[in-house]
């Protein structure tokens, strides 16, 4: 099927096409958000040697000529409303540097957290920008700051890999990185993905899902926002909760988990031969029970990068899907039954995760018939394992550290992150959550109940889930 | 049926298809992830214009193994 369609922007003739529904879940994001930085994603990168600019920004120009999603650009037809992509070519960029590296951190960071905050004009304009920037302690890099519509976290790690190993063949006489893949034929992929057999076995599961009995909320918090949603709404049986805001002001909290505790979790998870994400989702999901009164059916939702092949590895762009991840396990199960239980089922949400995200949104709200911005998770979670393969090998014997900056906003009510290190491999936790939806001290005393039940589970992975929640 | 599958597999993993035998196990050898090997059973679906049944599959460790499940969904 041909999606490519001739269009005349400005004067000039673009092969466009249409968004994928991975690109359309952050214009639906931007529909209901009051500011338009909510689509932000901000970052930093840094390594700690002498910092050569004419490299860097080199570097920074010929990984834009590689990654077509740089240059992608959103147009809205203004005859039919309709949304359009296309890739404008590339052309030399001037890239700003500025020197902090007298700058207090504090003050630093909350410099880069402002400029994450400007908005970028979604239809026509640029969807990112670049800026050199050097830090205290000898470290030097760029500040990189994108719009989700164009790059996800995979996006950005790939393309941040992509600049520091072309500045380090530059400089240092490291081997010239492999080309990126072709952003336009991913996207060709997504959009003939509509209408395909896949697409209907896909239907077949997450319709099977929602055929189930309801599922029910269970806040991080406990039980207390469902009992008040079910006194406003005079129904004692509702179990659906609601965790949106009006006006999406969020923050981070980063916690670093030291590298030998990272480790014992590795290590656990290549004995059993399981996911470290399964490890991490059994230990959220236990934390849900207990608080929740200890309920055995938890709903997490479950972001997934959608970055399999090669082509996707290596594409930019936007790719990332998600689905409610509902697993319902009894008090008696072991950690390991409960484990591989969770496994089960992410596997078969990672075999069908090329549904649409919207479509399924629609179809579960007609399924249970709740009010709009109505779920059955207050958890989003994704695990990030894309630093830890390469970078730290690469970067031998050179200080490098990675910052994620905030827009001040979140689209999601409660978002972890749990992402490896680049400069050791250690994991971060990021809890990215809504002012409205939660307190630093209540993600605090989530983080903490979320490692005690991890670190119990994997040092007991033959007692009950019962006995985990009753040690913690 | 296993040149197909060879080539499916070199979608996802930088390996030779000669490399590629029906002992390689994939996740030691052939450097697959679990979610890797999801999406490719699911393009391996397509191809061969089978369904997959998750529980019979997931202790699956080597290509062979899998081939001869195939094998079996093919000629039913």
């Amino acid at each position: 099927m041909e999606f490519m369609q001739k269009k005349v922007i400005g004067g000039i003739t673009y092969d466009c096409y249409p968004l994928t529904p991975a690109q359309l879940v952050h214009i639906s994001t931007l529909r209901y958000s009051p500011t338009a930085e909510i689509v932000n994603i901000g970052t930093g990168q840094y390594l700690q040697t002498k910092l050569n600019i004419a490299a860097l920004r080199e570097a920074l120009n010929r990984a834009v000529e590689r990654c077509e999603s740089m240059r992608m650009r959103i147009w809205k037809d203004p005859d039919t409303g309709e949304l359009w992509q296309y890739i404008e070519p590339y052309r030399n960029e001037y890239f700003e540097y500025y020197d902090f590296s007298e700058w207090q951190e504090d003050r630093i960071t909350e410099v880069l957290n402002k400029w994450t905050s400007q908005p970028f004009d979604t239809y026509g304009g640029k969807l990112s920008r670049i800026v050199i920037v050097s830090l205290p302690d000898g470290y030097n890099g760029f500040y990189f700051n994108v719009h989700h519509s164009c790059m996800d976290s995979s996006s950005v790690i790939a393309f941040s890999r992509d600049v520091m190993e072309i500045y380090c063949a530059l400089l240092y006489g490291m081997p010239y990185p492999k080309p990126m893949g072709s952003y336009i034929e991913s996207v060709e992929k997504d959009l003939a993905y509509e209408g395909s057999a896949k697409q209907k076995r896909d239907a077949e599961y997450w319709h099977k899902q929602l055929a189930m009995p309801e599922p029910i909320y269970t806040d991080f918090t406990g039980p207390g926002r469902l009992m008040t949603l079910r006194r406003e709404n005079k129904n004692k049986k509702q179990r659906w909760g609601k965790l949106t805001t009006s006006n999406g002001d969020g923050s981070t909290i980063t916690y670093e988990l030291d590298v030998d505790s990272t480790n014992k979790i590795m290590d656990f998870a290549r004995k059993y031969e399981l996911p470290v994400s399964v490890v991490i989702l059994h230990a959220i999901r236990t934390v849900l029970s207990k608080f929740n009164g200890n309920e055995k059916d938890i709903t997490i939702r479950n972001f997934v990068s959608r970055r399999s092949t090669l082509l996707f590895k290596k594409s930019g762009g936007v790719r990332m899907h998600c689905f409610p991840m509902r697993t319902i396990i009894p008090l008696k199960a072991t950690v390991l039954e409960s484990m591989r239980a969770i496994k089960k089922t992410q596997d078969e949400l990672f075999l069908h995760a090329d549904y649409s995200t919207l479509q399924y949104i629609k179809e579960q709200r007609e399924a249970y018939g709740f009010e709009p911005g109505g779920c059955y998770h207050s958890v989003n979670f994704t695990y990030q394992p894309g630093t830890i393969n390469g970078m730290v090998d690469l970067l031998k014997g050179i200080g490098f550290k990675s910052r994620w900056y905030s827009s001040g906003k979140q689209p999601q009510p409660m978002y972890i992150t749990a992402m490896h290190r680049p400069s050791d491999g250690g994991l971060n936790f990021y809890f990215g959550y809504q002012l409205d939806s939660a307190t630093p001290e209540e993600i605090e005393f989530l983080y903490y109940f979320t490692g005690r039940v991890l670190f119990r589970s994997i040092e007991n992975p033959d007692k009950t889930i019962k006995e985990i929640i009753d040690m913690t | 049926m296993l040149e197909k599958f060879k080539e499916i597999i070199c979608n996802y993993v930088e390996v030779a298809p000669e490399d590629i035998t029906e002992d390689s196990r994939f996740i030691e050898d052939l450097g697959f992830n679990s979610y890797d090997i999801m999406c490719m059973l699911g393009d391996a679906e397509s191809e061969f214009d089978i369904e997959i049944d998750q529980e019979k599959i997931a202790d699956m460790k080597t290509v062979g193994e899998v081939l001869e499940y195939f094998g079996g969904l093919v000629n039913e």
